[in-house]
């Protein structure tokens, strides 16, 4: 087993030599924190009400991302669109010969026939994808009967949070038209269904939040009429990306095809602190009066810290100061630690970042991590999707609280001596609906789920 | 079980395999033997001249009609003198996998214990041009054939197309699989043509398994849906196919060449750019009459 991780210190954050080592892929990758590209396109499919999902691949395709994406995604069945549900053209060897393109087009018919869907995504698997099989045509003879479009998306292309941008690139060159511009509108990016388990949870506190400021927030996913909100996409004044690297490729093609300038912020806000921030931020930009952003921050916050002070004794009298780790894609961490740091005074021990971003990012996530805890500790900062690699970086450590997958849970105090609190990719072990860390809500539901650890039994 | 002589003879498109695979199973069913020619192209026209010029049933397009009801007589069909002639078969130009197919075809073949069945002496795989991807490498795998052929031409795209064979064999051979017994020069009328041949296996440390020269009696035998062997079996050229099949199955020559790397194979190429270009020449006059 080899281990080229990449550990990042203060020294050294800006030499590129520290922050470039391992990319996943080179060697075998044990029970990674991702599926693959098609996972990513499916996911993101099923994430939008009326989204009906065609899989043009192998049967395994589909059922192993019931397993591998939606129950891992916070014990998430599909709706009736996903899971076993999901159309499929189950190529087996005849189709690998001879081509599948026919058995499409008769799937896609009686899909159309049969699904009381709005917008159809014919998504291609490693099959089609290597034997070439001209599916853009199969899918033109559709477009005047149903929103249709054709996502490539052999697993082998990418992971799936590289899937969820070729979702979008699909989404922007076949579907979306030139609308006219709506003020105050914005659509949220960022935030990639099921593989960033909170997701449904958090677009709705992001839509809340900015809703009391004056700013309608098209998140897209969870609502009722997806396709109508995908079509609006273009209408809107700014972009939202909550991600140091997810969502960029989309807010970048918006910006030059429908001068749709974007807002960056480098995760989903965790608590009062990055909330408020992300008020400030956004109102600058939307020119909203900052009377009206602060009075809310200052009712928002005075509610928040007093909520707070509630736990308060719990932390002091039994766990103050104490080393944490987390082992999360880069959105969760960044949130996460930046929280843990700042408002519980908690100290960041170890950071294993689990999305494999590409290379240009890798810089932009630690330095917005290291940059911006407020404490002389330094975390290691390693970027790692092995589970073995991620179980040995955490071995002989001084944290006593581990937020990671699932996968980790059940010897997590064996292993690491560590109170674990499942917050990333995969989590079998809780299900989760509305649960989120956003906001200044979801960072008092953190601390809810970090003091839970310890406290009692009884 | 008598030991089987399992031979690939593979070459560029156009070449002359298959012109010449059916020869050569046409004079060893002469010589007495019990020959079997497995055609492994998608067009799958590699038995025509041993079946009178017909398409014969393909294993791949069998297979799915027949949904797993099918029976190798289905597919294999006896031609020229009790030939037993199977063609892989394969899908549509530009859809589909060729390669996987022939993967399928193959395994197929092997599931239904042929040999047990049909007990043949010899098998002849007569396989598309260049070795493009894993599928047109199966023959070479291990457990297929044990000998491999070239058919090539002077023609420097055809000595490319033998030199990425050579690639094949190399890879394959460290996984137990065949082995190369030798170059078929097919098409060689001048002398320049056969120094180029000669230089060439010189190169690549292979060796040259005999010599064909161009004929009308061959384009007029194919044009008769047959084989020369069966069209002019009193022929020149017949004795030419009668002499090669004797020798390539009492060949016992087996090894691994050595492939000349992409820059190594321009370089050579150039050193006989002049000989070529008055080849050439040399051709464009022949054909004048």
């Amino acid at each position: 087993m080899t281990s080229k991780n990449e550990k990042v210190n203060q020294e050294n954050i800006l030499s590129n030599d520290q922050i470039q080592i391992n990319s996943y892929e080179n060697d075998s990758v044990e029970a990674p924190r991702y599926s693959c590209a098609l996972s990513g396109v499916y996911g993101t499919t099923l994430g939008i009400r009326g989204g009906v999902p065609i899989l043009h691949s192998g049967a395994g395709c589909g059922i192993g991302q019931l397993f591998g994406t939606l129950y891992a995604g916070g014990q998430s069945a599909g709706g009736n669109e996903g899971g076993t549900s999901t159309p499929c053209s189950c190529l087996v060897e005849e189709h690998v010969i001879f081509g599948g393109e026919e058995k499409l087009r008769n799937l896609i018919q009686s899909t159309i026939e049969i699904f009381n869907g709005s917008l159809f995504v014919v998504i291609s698997g490693c099959v089609p994808s290597l034997i070439g099989d001209d599916v853009d045509s199969i899918v033109d003879e559709f477009r005047d009967k149903a929103s249709i479009i054709h996502v490539n998306a052999p697993g082998f292309e990418g992971n799936s949070f590289e899937g969820y941008e070729q979702f979008w690139d699909a989404i922007v060159k076949q579907l979306l038209t030139p609308k006219e511009k709506q003020p105050k509108l914005v659509n949220i990016f960022g935030i990639v269904p099921y593989n960033h388990v909170f997701w449904k949870g958090e677009l709705l506190n992001i839509k809340n939040i900015l809703k009391k400021i004056g700013v309608d927030a098209n998140i897209i996913f969870t609502e009722k009429d997806g396709l109508e909100n995908i079509k609006k996409i273009p209408s809107a004044e700014y972009n939202i990306v909550l991600s140091q690297w997810q969502g960029h490729e989309i807010a970048e093609r918006l910006k030059n095809k429908f001068q749709i300038p974007y807002i960056k912020f480098p995760s989903v806000p965790v608590g009062a602190k990055q909330t408020s921030e992300f008020l400030r931020k956004v109102g600058e930009k939307l020119n909203i009066s900052s009377d009206k952003i602060e009075s809310l921050i200052e009712e928002e916050e005075d509610r928040t810290y007093r909520f707070m002070e509630y736990p308060a004794d719990a932390v002091i009298l039994v766990r103050p100061h104490s080393y944490f780790a987390v082992v999360a894609d880069s959105g969760t961490a960044i949130g996460i630690t930046k929280f843990l740091t700042n408002e519980l005074g908690y100290l960041p021990d170890i950071i294993q970042i689990t999305d494999n971003p590409p290379d240009k990012y890798r810089e932009s996530i630690v330095k917005e991590i290291i940059e911006n805890i407020e404490t002389v500790v330094r975390p290691d900062i390693i970027f790692e999707a092995d589970t073995y690699n991620i179980r040995e970086n955490l071995k002989d450590r001084p944290f006593l609280f581990l937020l990671s997958s699932s996968l980790e849970a059940p010897t997590a105090t064996e292993d690491f001596g560590a109170l674990h609190i499942s917050v990333s990719f995969p989590v079998y072990n809780r299900s989760i609906l509305v649960h989120n860390y956003s906001g200044y809500d979801g960072g008092l539901q953190l601390f809810e789920d970090v003091i839970s650890t310890f406290v009692g039994p009884l | 079980m008598k030991k089987i002589k399992e031979i690939a003879i593979y070459g560029k498109g156009g070449i002359g395999k298959s012109t010449t695979t059916s020869n050569i199973s046409a004079a060893l069913s002469d010589a007495g033997y019990t020959v079997m020619q497995v055609g492994c192209d998608p067009k799958s026209d590699s038995t025509n001249t041993l079946t009178g010029g017909k398409s014969i049933p393909t294993v791949l397009e069998s297979l799915r009609k027949r949904r797993g009801n099918l029976k190798v007589e289905d597919v294999i069909i006896e031609g020229f003198n009790e030939i037993y002639c199977v063609e892989a078969g394969g899908p549509e130009p530009g859809v589909g996998c060729a390669g996987r197919g022939i993967i399928t075809a193959i395994e197929f073949l092997k599931q239904e214990n042929i040999y047990e069945k049909y007990s043949p002496d010899v098998v002849l795989y007569d396989v598309l041009g260049d070795v493009v991807c894993g599928g047109f490498a199966m023959p070479i795998r291990e457990g297929v054939a044990n000998q491999v052929y070239t058919v090539s031409s002077a023609d420097f795209m055809a000595i490319y197309a033998a030199n990425n064979l050579f690639k094949g064999i190399k890879k394959y051979s460290n996984g137990g699989g065949a082995l190369f017994s030798g170059l078929i020069a097919n098409s060689v009328t001048f002398p320049a043509q056969k120094d180029i041949l000669e230089d060439f296996i010189l190169q690549t440390k292979s060796t040259i398994a005999g010599f064909i020269p161009r004929s009308l009696t061959v384009t007029q035998a194919e044009l008769w849906g047959k084989t020369t062997i069966e069209a002019n079996p009193d022929s020149n050229q017949a004795e030419v196919y009668r002499k090669l099949a004797k020798s390539i199955y009492n060949n016992k020559e087996e090894y691994i060449p050595s492939p000349l790397e992409s820059d190594e194979l321009k370089n050579w190429a150039e050193s006989w750019s002049d000989k070529l270009l008055e080849l050439r020449k040399q051709e464009e006059g022949d054909f004048k009459i």
